[in-house]
């Protein structure tokens, strides 16, 4: 009996050692058939194998689209599943296989660095050079250069999405921070004028004012203040920037904090003053990030908020508030009358291991989504198809911020707006004047954005969470913070 | 010579018979030896070679030595984080290390109902983590919007700043952690408490001792050792705390409850700087080695 429990015993682990290695086995063998899997030294060889594939112009190829939308949004996947046919039509060749991928921080390096990233994917504003810098993504100068896309680019978004002169994306949009305004809330504090459009402040002391009134008059939070992650930061950088400061200057080629001007913190006591002096803000402003604040302005917790124009079917489609109770103005005047809007651009990249072909064929599929600097038959379809699905969805169409400055494409943008606009251009208005004013757009920050966010966020939350907050000795110490950290990473 | 080779030759013999002896035990052993190998000690190795070096993602560039070291011990939040750990570790023996003694003294003293009392105490830990952190935030939101402040407000108090007052903070993460954890934690000094030999509580109780002499001569003394061995468990788990404080308050309010792992996943996540993750993490296993050998050394006084 013994020994039979013991053969047993044997003969499982035996089983067990099999089937494991047998699992192995199977592993190695998709590892193998995905080239692009290997470590930095061996992609040489693979790099080599992939041209021959593409030299072969019948040959099929696999187009992964990270750009696909999100199994819930049946609408948008209908659209898409058009846009394929379109393609198709012309390049039978290629098998588009969809592949939503939502960027995170969390997930992105284990799906690049296994080989499983999409051709293409969106990623955030914020995450251009990173990814650059960690070799992630592909190098599409000579093949924009080839399609003729290069010079089309608005050249301040090139400039993010490129380093050493080498571009490695292209703008989906572009973005200008405004104020975002829930009509309604201003509906309700009466702070409308005859014709019935909201009153919004001019200067951020105004807008202090104009919150107070809301939150007076209806209870609900007058500004939307984010402290909770660099989003905060960010807000911030632009708001100090209306009251004279800059944060980071450059000398001899070295960057130098200049966090604790007496701009920047004027700029932070005004901030401590909307929550201890007006008490004006959602109730607590370290817990508000991105997202939650178009959640407060979209559900009518708070009436005004920093938002950008590619984000407007945050606080409408998401979270409910009617398509033509949105407003965006122009972002406040500071004190002397300085005024900036924080701009930049939403990229699409290119997966390091996508092929020239798959990265071409990729270009033509935003073509045929009418993001591309190209207006043909295909290209007006697609835009068409995207406003009408944003008319559908309660999505404000308003006007694009130009990303590309080809006069054709910009022309054929404003028709598809005549055609599908389903707003009061006027709401809109302040906030489109102020970005053709020269000057008034400004690029994030140079030296190390990020960090310079998450010493600012700091101070944020410590001025919204405590009364006796002392400003100028906080604001000193995000300064040193920034400089060590500046002289410690890219200074060296 | 002859002799010399026979002597070799036993002992090989010696050696093959032990060898076939032990190929069973390692052969049962072997898919655990080769998971951990591979999902454990190889990504350690790895993670200290990391560190040494600079890094595009995972793809090692060059051999920097301890640069990495020197850049994580500079950063300005490396002291908060530090300081604020040995704050979590504090705090959560003041708060969290008598809890449940008590709750298993309570259940085992308990007549009736102690299933009910026994599932309700466990209860919290049946919960996901994450949903739990978040339903939490939700009761500590300062304002009148907070649950804990309409319940306050009941009773005539003033809405309260809870985790946004940073002297609240890092405690009231432990009474989570606390809420969360004390029910698992109380099964074994349950168990601890019922191995204890009845008759003593029996010869105790003739001879006329209260339940409190009970307490004190008898269950306090018999679980001493195993307090001992979750105490030293606890500070471990509660060096390596991330998600509570990365959800609730994101390491805030200016840095009041970032913990060193909440660093090594900025470091990570937020900037894909792995080797300075890396080297953050190396420096956290050699305080927990550190501390896992005291572990050992009180289990084995214990045996």
């Amino acid at each position: 009996m013994k020994k039979m429990t013991r053969l047993l015993s044997l003969i499982l682990c035996m089983v067990m050692v099999t089937t494991m290695l047998s699992a192995c086995a199977k592993k190695e063998e998709t590892v193998d058939s995905k080239p692009q899997d290997s470590a930095a030294p061996t992609t040489a060889a693979t790099a080599t194998a992939a041209p021959t594939q593409a030299a072969e112009p019948a040959e099929k190829i696999q187009l992964t689209l990270g750009i696909w939308p999100e199994d819930t949004l049946t609408a948008d996947i209908e659209m898409h599943q058009g846009y394929v046919k379109t393609f198709n039509a012309t390049h039978p060749n290629v098998e588009v296989v969809p592949a939503y991928y939502k960027y995170a921080t969390d997930t992105f390096v284990p799906l690049a660095e296994s080989g499983n990233l999409p051709v293409i994917f969106e990623t955030w504003y914020t995450e251009p050079q990173k990814l650059i810098n960690g070799n992630f993504v592909a190098d599409i100068t000579d093949i924009l250069n080839e399609y003729g896309w290069t010079d089309k680019i608005n050249p301040s978004i090139r400039e993010l999405l490129s380093k050493d002169g080498r571009i490695y994306g292209i703008p989906r949009d572009g973005y200008a921070l405004g104020l975002m305004i829930n009509v309604e809330l201003f509906e309700q504090a009466g702070l409308v004028d005859a014709e019935g459009y909201p009153i919004y402040p001019k200067t951020w002391a105004e807008l202090a004012e104009t919150a107070k009134k809301i939150k007076d008059a209806t209870g609900a939070a007058g500004f939307c203040l984010l402290a909770h992650d660099n989003a905060g930061g960010w807000h911030f950088t632009n708001i100090a920037w209306a009251f004279g400061a800059t944060f980071t200057t450059e000398e001899n080629g070295k960057f130098v904090a200049n966090v604790d001007s007496p701009e920047a913190i004027a700029a932070m006591e005004y901030v401590k003053s909307l929550r201890w002096d007006y008490d004006v803000l959602t109730p607590d402003p370290t817990s508000e990030g991105w997202a939650s604040g178009f959640a407060n302005l979209g559900t009518g917790a708070a009436a005004m908020y920093i938002g950008a124009n590619d984000a407007v079917n945050q606080p409408t489609q998401v979270n409910g508030l009617p398509v033509d109770k949105l407003a965006m103005a122009a972002l406040p005047a500071g004190p002397n009358g300085l005024q900036f809007s924080l701009s930049g651009g939403t990229p699409y990249m290119f997966s390091k291991n996508a092929t020239p072909d798959q990265i071409r064929a990729a270009l033509d599929y935003l073509e045929v989504m009418g993001k591309a600097p190209v207006v043909t038959d295909d290209a007006i379809a697609g835009m068409r198809a995207d406003a009408q699905n944003r008319v559908n969805n309660g999505v404000p169409v308003i006007q694009r911020f130009p990303c590309w400055v080809d006069q054709d494409i910009l022309n054929a943008e404003n028709d598809i707006l005549k055609e599908f606009g389903n707003v009061d251009s006027k709401l809109y208005q302040s906030y489109f004047d102020i970005l053709k004013v020269d000057g008034n757009l400004r690029l994030e920050e140079p030296g190390s954005a990020q960090d310079l966010y998450a010493e600012l966020t700091k101070v944020l939350q410590a001025v919204v969470t405590d009364k006796n907050a002392d400003v100028a000795v906080l604001m000193k110490t995000a300064d040193q913070n920034y400089q060590s950290i500046l002289d410690n990473t890219v200074n060296k | 010579m002859a002799g010399t080779n026979r002597t070799t030759l036993l002992k090989k013999e010696k050696r093959n018979a032990m060898i076939r002896r032990d190929v069973a035990g390692w052969l049962i052993m072997l898919p655990t030896i080769i998971l951990f190998a591979f999902f454990v000690w190889e990504p350690l190795l790895e993670s200290v070679r990391l560190s040494l070096y600079t890094a595009k993602g995972i793809r090692l560039q060059e051999f920097v030595g301890f640069d990495n070291y020197m850049l994580v011990l500079k950063h300005p939040d490396f002291m908060h984080a530090f300081v604020n750990t040995f704050k979590y570790i504090l705090w959560s023996l003041v708060i969290g290390f008598f809890v449940p003694i008590i709750i298993a003294i309570l259940i085992t003293e308990t007549v009736h109902l102690k299933g009910l009392f026994k599932i309700g105490v466990y209860f919290p830990n049946i919960m996901p983590g994450m949903a739990m952190v978040m339903m939490l935030g939700y009761f500590y939101r300062p304002g009148n919007t907070g649950v804990l402040n309409i319940l306050l407000s009941k009773i005539g108090v003033e809405p309260l700043l809870w985790l946004t007052n940073p002297k609240w903070t890092i405690p009231l993460i432990v009474v989570t952690l606390t809420w969360r954890g004390a029910g698992a934690t109380a099964f074994l000094y349950i168990a601890g408490i019922n191995g204890i030999n009845s008759e003593l509580y029996e010869a105790a109780t003739l001879d006329g001792a209260g339940i409190r002499q009970r307490i004190r001569y008898i269950t306090l003394p018999n679980t001493f050792s195993l307090g001992k061995t979750l105490l030293i468990l606890q500070i471990i788990a509660v060096f390596q705390i991330l998600y509570e404080p990365l959800v609730m308050t994101n390491g805030g309010p200016n840095n009041a409850s970032i913990s060193i792992m909440q660093l090594v996943y900025n470091y990570a996540f937020r900037d894909f700087n792995y080797p300075a993750a890396a080297s953050l993490s190396v420096m956290m296993c050699i305080v927990l080695i550190v501390l896992s050998g005291l572990y050992f050394k009180a289990t084995r006084s214990k045996d």
